[in-house]
């Protein structure tokens, strides 16, 4: 009973982490315009918009994010090899790997932004000095919390993946959690946020991002101050679901039936979400409407 | 058309001549590894088998890439290979962890952990698009839901290829991940029998030492592999698709011969590279 109490505390404490790590790493992305609307950013210039947003993407959200918990668990596992503090270790790795992030943040934003310099579009070192550093503390945030989920996945709960393998698992499932929510509320609902709300943006207005905020520029510390309320949460909530649902249904129905009691417990949280996803698309349909059609709006 | 403007490249027929250089291409890596070290005949047929499952569940995600972040088109705002990877990754941890039960529990537990990535996901894409973006979920591919009948074209705003996860997206997504964890975690399973069989003899050392290791070099093997084959029908699918309806699905042969080819080549050099 003990045991299952602790297998408990632990799934719900990685739950935890892991809603963390996924409003960080949605935040950090949304700043550094990782995910797919970096699309929109690096065809700004393009269509004539120059802008003063940061462009970071160098790969999609999963393999950066593979790349970098898998970067801090393994050097937290060769650090706790040679008997560092377990704590210590984990900080140690996460720092590392964010440094590796910040050097893959300013490389990625010189070259895509420089590759623009026929469009009129300039590096501004000023959005370089203070957006970088900005990416980089909530990269730690996610990392960091991302890596300790893993450590307590082996540690306390006896998974058999290494450190560094687990890392890199998770790694890319926050990636995609992360890019697969977060990404239409930063890109819809933020850069084009001057088109009408609750339609998508028509293809012909692409590359027209909001440039301008109530001040000056807008910069992309205004849009992670926006996502952090939206998409960022969402994300995290996303990822911690995924990670206690896997946990919580293993520890508490594994040993039912051999094994088979956390497949049907499984099969069950699914039909949940299935029945749930059709009441949200339900109702979306019933409370919004059909779209007016051209003749019925003129 | 796709939301970007181009025309989707890559037809849906099968290329006679490449198919026939591929199967000869795994009968071959099959071949030597039977030679060489035929107690892993059967384990590389086991990773053919989940390469083939991996890249036919592939198929049925729904992914929107780009277009799909701004509401252009419907999917998931992500790549191909990325979020099958997400999924079937998931999956794999779940296998493994079951894997002291048995190679039919693994696989079940690696299922569903693949499918319940999918389903979580799928549910907060549609929830940000419905309560944080005001958008309903539209096809841009049929007009009708196969499965619950919704029409579509009246739900679509104007300017874009529909938006959302519809229905029969989410089930292809939840499919998806369920066979995404299966292949995975078959791959995994394979590369753990042979390599707990094997690396006693080759490191001089008894079983139980050699579980660690064993439990490593599959999983970073199978990773591995579960990337290539998530690539590989990347570059089938060609950008985006929507799930079992749409009409790229029908694709789904030319990849499960193309991943079957690269898992038996790959398969060949993780059992020769470690167990020879």
């Amino acid at each position: 009973m003990e045991e299952l109490l602790f297998g408990i505390g632990i799934s719900a404490l990685a739950g935890a982490l892991a809603t963390i790590a996924g409003a960080a790493e949605d935040t950090e992305s949304d700043i550094g315009s990782q995910g797919d609307p970096n699309s929109q950013v690096q065809l700004a210039p393009q269509m004539g918009y120059v802008h003063r947003i940061y462009n970071k993407a160098i790969s999609g959200e999963p393999p950066a994010y593979g790349l970098w918990v898998a970067l801090a668990a393994g050097i937290a596992w060769a650090l706790m090899a040679i008997q560092f503090n377990a704590v210590l270790a984990l900080v140690l790795g996460s720092a590392v790997a964010v440094f590796v992030q910040g050097v893959y943040a300013v490389t990625a934003y010189l070259g895509r932004t420089s590759s623009l310099a026929k469009f009129e579009q300039p590096v501004y070192i000023d959005l370089l000095k203070s957006v970088t550093s900005v990416t980089m503390a909530h990269a730690f945030i996610a990392i960091f919390t991302c890596v300790t989920m893993c450590f307590l996945m082996i540690e306390a709960l006896g998974h058999p993946f290494p450190l560094p393998l687990m890392g890199l698992i998770w790694g890319i499932a926050l990636g995609a959690a992360g890019s697969a929510t977060g990404n239409p509320f930063y890109g819809k609902e933020r850069q084009y946020q001057k088109y009408k709300f609750g339609a998508g943006l028509p293809i012909s207005a692409s590359g027209d991002i909001v440039r301008y905020a109530e001040a000056g520029q807008r910069s992309s510390l205004d849009n992670g101050w926006f996502t952090s309320k939206g998409g960022g949460p969402a994300s995290g909530i996303c990822f911690g679901l995924i990670v206690f649902f896997e946990l919580w249904r293993t520890i508490l129905f594994e040993p039912v039936a051999n094994g088979w009691g956390a497949i049907i417990a499984g099969v069950i949280i699914i039909l949940v979400f299935m029945i749930l996803d059709r009441y949200v698309e339900s109702w979306a349909r019933k409370t919004y409407g059909p779209y007016p059609t051209e003749e019925a709006s003129s | 058309m796709s939301a970007l403007g181009g025309g989707s490249s890559g037809g849906d027929g099968i290329n006679p001549t490449a198919s026939v250089i591929a199967i000869v291409i795994l009968l071959v890596a099959v071949g030597i590894v039977y030679v060489m070290y035929p107690a892993a005949l059967f384990p590389l047929i086991g990773v053919i088998i989940g390469g083939a499952l991996i890249a036919f569940g592939v198929h049925f995600v729904p992914v929107g890439g780009a277009p799909a972040a701004m509401g252009q088109a419907p999917g998931i705002a992500t790549g191909v290979a990325m979020l099958a990877a997400g999924a079937g990754l998931a999956g794999l941890f779940g296998g493994a962890w079951a894997a002291h039960y048995g190679l039919w529990v693994a696989l079940g537990a690696g299922a569903i952990g693949g499918a319940l990535l999918m389903a979580i996901t799928c549910l907060m894409v549609n929830v940000v698009y419905v309560y944080a973006m005001g958008i309903p979920a539209a096809s841009g591919k049929v007009e009708k839901d196969p499965i619950t009948g919704d029409t579509f074209p009246e739900y679509k705003s104007s300017g874009t290829e529909g938006h959302g996860l519809p229905f029969i997206s989410y089930v292809g997504g939840v499919i998806g991940g369920l066979f995404g964890g299966f292949g995975g975690t078959l791959i995994y399973m394979e590369f753990l029998a042979v390599y707990e069989a094997g690396l006693p003899t080759v490191l001089m050392a008894t079983p139980e030492e050699v579980v660690p290791i064993a439990v490593g070099l599959a999983g970073i093997f199978a990773v591995g592999l579960f990337l290539v084959n998530a690539v590989i029908t990347a570059y089938n699918i060609t950008g985006t698709i929507e799930g079992p309806h749409d009409p790229k699905f029908k694709r789904w042969p030319r990849a499960v011969i193309g991943a079957a080819c690269a898992s038996a080549v790959c398969g060949m050099f993780a059992i020769l590279l470690v167990v020879v």
